[in-house]
């Protein structure tokens, strides 16, 4: 990995550490019910750097955000850690597989979904073992993540476009010069 | 914001068309599952006793140091027909569908859902 | 750099966010059917072993002081009384004593608007059967109302009634002074912050675990629907709140409403109000001064409640709401913001 590559994962990664944190402080009308903030730092780095980038982010922020909140190796960190993984995992599967298919908010769609599936699925095996529970929330969970998943593709999307176009006019000022 | 939505893919559309078409759907057949699998459970003397469905008609007998009460479900309801117990608040109470019965002479609580009552989220307790 | 400059204050902002957020206490809640109804008890601890046997120690002594006083219990000390009233006096113990000495108490402050003596009253009306007792019976019954024929000798701690076929009945007193004695078990337990609440008497103390009051809805006495359930939300810390109100136990009857509060003077319903909640700091004069300001009525009910430093709510007769000064920052009505 080259001296930019590190500078850039460890500014992404505070961005994301700081947006996880801030969400962290919100009131959360429903447990387990997460606005996924962290996702849209995910999500330029897999489109603007790439899928190693992006997965490189995502592990950082969930693993040091455990640590300092003291729960890592415990059930909310296996559970942040399982979400943060596969959603970034598919994210990055569908963006490298299937060029210009899907935009930022396609993408960030199918992040909060398997974010949740995998979340779910987690807390079916480790915790709850209700199937009738997981069943009955899992629809309400995937409603809520598809809305959070649009508005975080939005705000994706339109990072995404100022930074590029900041890079433009950096290649024009050169140019120029 | 608006140069955003418009640059939404067909794919990112139908997506979002498609999660949200099938979380809705998802939300009303769990909805429907749950309340089949309300059930009406009888305490007797602090003791779960007995659980019931609500959906399925029956009378039962129990009994308890005023004698025999008679507890009714029908129509996913549930009362106390008969006690003798000497107030009678708890036949007073009538037909519920959810919450709970006491019957405190009588030492019986009849709850549906197993919940009892839930007040708004962000209320510590009710007055009155 | 500016963007490291922001970073690091981004990680800064994290660290703080997170430590403020690492509190180690919750709350645990736990509901039992006690003194004919739910009693539902909320502790603040740091472990749930502690929470769960304070609350449990809780609940014996509310089901104990529930068992001496329990007016349709055979084995009750309350039933001795009453069933040796204008025969002899009856020991009893200090929780007994103490109860009756604190209705008659409040029966002097309201003038009577609160008596414990409305017993064969209460025995005419059956709420359950939906049925008037005839306005002769009532008239009969009339004179064995009387807190001032109540004998106290506190050497001997007996209770004596003097007349015959008189009946203490403790129901508009008891659920506070039940919601007392559980806060002080609490406290000897070590637990600092909580909620009683015995029905609807409830006594809050210390503060929540985010350092808030904690918050306590008013039920509505003309609910029509299940949105519409509260009438008001009310902030409380160290305070006991308890509402009478008409709606609890009633029938309709040639489109009057027939309720449980009766006014001992009439023998009648009293009509003057809808509901009254009255906020002090303990709940037995909570529980008692609601019934006593219910029967009251707005006008001389808060002169009662200003006169002896307590705080009420009271919704009259045609639904107008009422609320002392000592509540306001901390009264929200529902609708009104």
């Amino acid at each position: 990995m080259q001296l930019q590559d590190k500078y850039r994962v460890a500014i992404l990664s505070a961005y994301a550490l700081a947006l996880h944190g801030f969400e962290s402080m919100l009131p959360t009308p429903i447990p387990w019910v997460r606005l996924g903030l962290a996702n849209i730092i995910t999500l330029v780095a897999l489109v603007l750097y790439g899928f190693r980038t992006a997965m490189m982010v995502t592990l950082i922020r969930v693993i040091l955000a455990s640590i300092f909140t003291g729960t890592f190796l415990g059930p909310a960190f296996i559970l942040s850690f399982g979400g943060g993984v596969f959603s970034t995992a598919a994210m990055g599967l569908v963006f490298i597989s299937f060029k210009n298919l899907f935009g930022p908010v396609g993408l960030s769609l199918i992040g909060a979904f398997f974010h949740n599936i995998a979340q779910l699925t987690l807390a079916y095996f480790l915790f709850i073992q209700r199937l009738e529970a997981i069943l009955i929330i899992s629809p309400v969970i995937l409603l809520i993540g598809t809305l959070t998943g649009v508005a975080n593709g939005i705000v994706s999307d339109i990072l995404i476009k100022n930074l590029l176009k900041k890079d433009e006019e950096k290649i024009q000022n050169v140019v120029q010069e | 914001m608006k140069e955003a939505i418009k640059n939404t893919t067909l794919a990112d559309r139908l997506l979002l068309l498609f999660l949200i078409a099938g979380s809705i759907a998802g939300t009303f057949i769990a909805g429907k599952a749950m309340s089949q699998g309300l059930n009406v459970t009888v305490e007797i003397d602090g003791k779960p006793s007995y659980t019931f469905p609500i959906n399925i008609d029956r009378t039962i007998t129990v009994s308890g140091p005023y004698g025999d009460s008679v507890i009714e479900i029908k129509d996913k309801k549930v009362h106390i027909r008969e006690t003798h117990c000497p107030n009678k608040l708890c036949v007073k109470q009538g037909w519920i569908s959810n919450g709970a019965i006491v019957c405190l002479p009588n030492k019986i609580v009849v709850i549906v859902g197993g919940n009892g009552n839930n007040p708004p989220e962000d209320i510590d307790a009710i007055t009155g | 750099m500016n963007r490291k400059l922001l970073a690091i204050s981004a990680v800064l902002f994290f660290l703080v966010m997170s430590s403020c957020n690492s509190n180690k206490f919750s709350t645990y809640k736990k509901t039992k059917a006690l003194m004919d109804t739910f009693v539902s008890i909320t502790v603040v601890s740091d472990s749930e072993d502690k929470a769960e046997s304070s609350i449990d120690n809780a609940f014996s002594a509310i089901e104990h002081f529930g068992d001496l006083i329990n007016f349709f219990s055979d084995r009750s000390e309350l039933s001795s009384i009453n069933i040796n009233a204008g025969l002899k006096e009856v020991e009893v113990s200090p929780e007994t004593l103490d109860i009756i000495e604190k209705a008659i108490y409040v029966s002097e402050k309201s003038g009577g608007a609160f008596d414990a003596t409305v017993g064969p009253l209460i025995k005419l009306w059956n709420f359950h059967k939906k049925v008037k007792p005839s306005d002769a019976e009532i008239r009969k019954n009339l004179p064995l109302v009387n807190y001032r024929n109540i004998v106290i000798n506190r050497d001997r701690s007996t209770v004596f009634l003097r007349k015959k076929g008189m009946l203490l009945d403790l129901g508009g007193i008891a659920k506070g002074y039940a919601a007392d004695l559980a806060v002080e078990v609490l406290r000897k337990g070590g637990i600092n912050s909580g909620i009683v609440a015995i029905a609807g008497d409830i006594r809050a103390f210390g503060l929540k675990p985010d350092g808030k009051p904690w918050n306590i809805g008013i039920k509505n006495p003309r609910q029509n629907n299940d949105s519409d359930e509260i009438i008001a939300r009310i902030k409380l810390n160290d305070r006991a709140i308890s509402t009478s109100g008409d709606y609890e136990r009633f029938f309709l009857q040639d489109g009057k409403r027939f309720h449980h509060l009766l006014d001992p003077k009439t023998g009648y319903p009293a009509d003057r109000c809808r509901g009254v909640s009255i906020i002090t700091d303990k709940g037995v004069f909570a529980d008692a001064f609601s019934t006593a300001v219910f029967v009251l009525g707005t006008g001389n009910g808060l002169k009662l409640v200003r006169e002896t430093g307590m705080d009420a709510i009271v919704i009259d007769s045609s639904g107008i709401i009422h609320a002392t000064d000592g509540l306001k920052g901390r009264l929200e009505i529902e609708g009104s913001h």
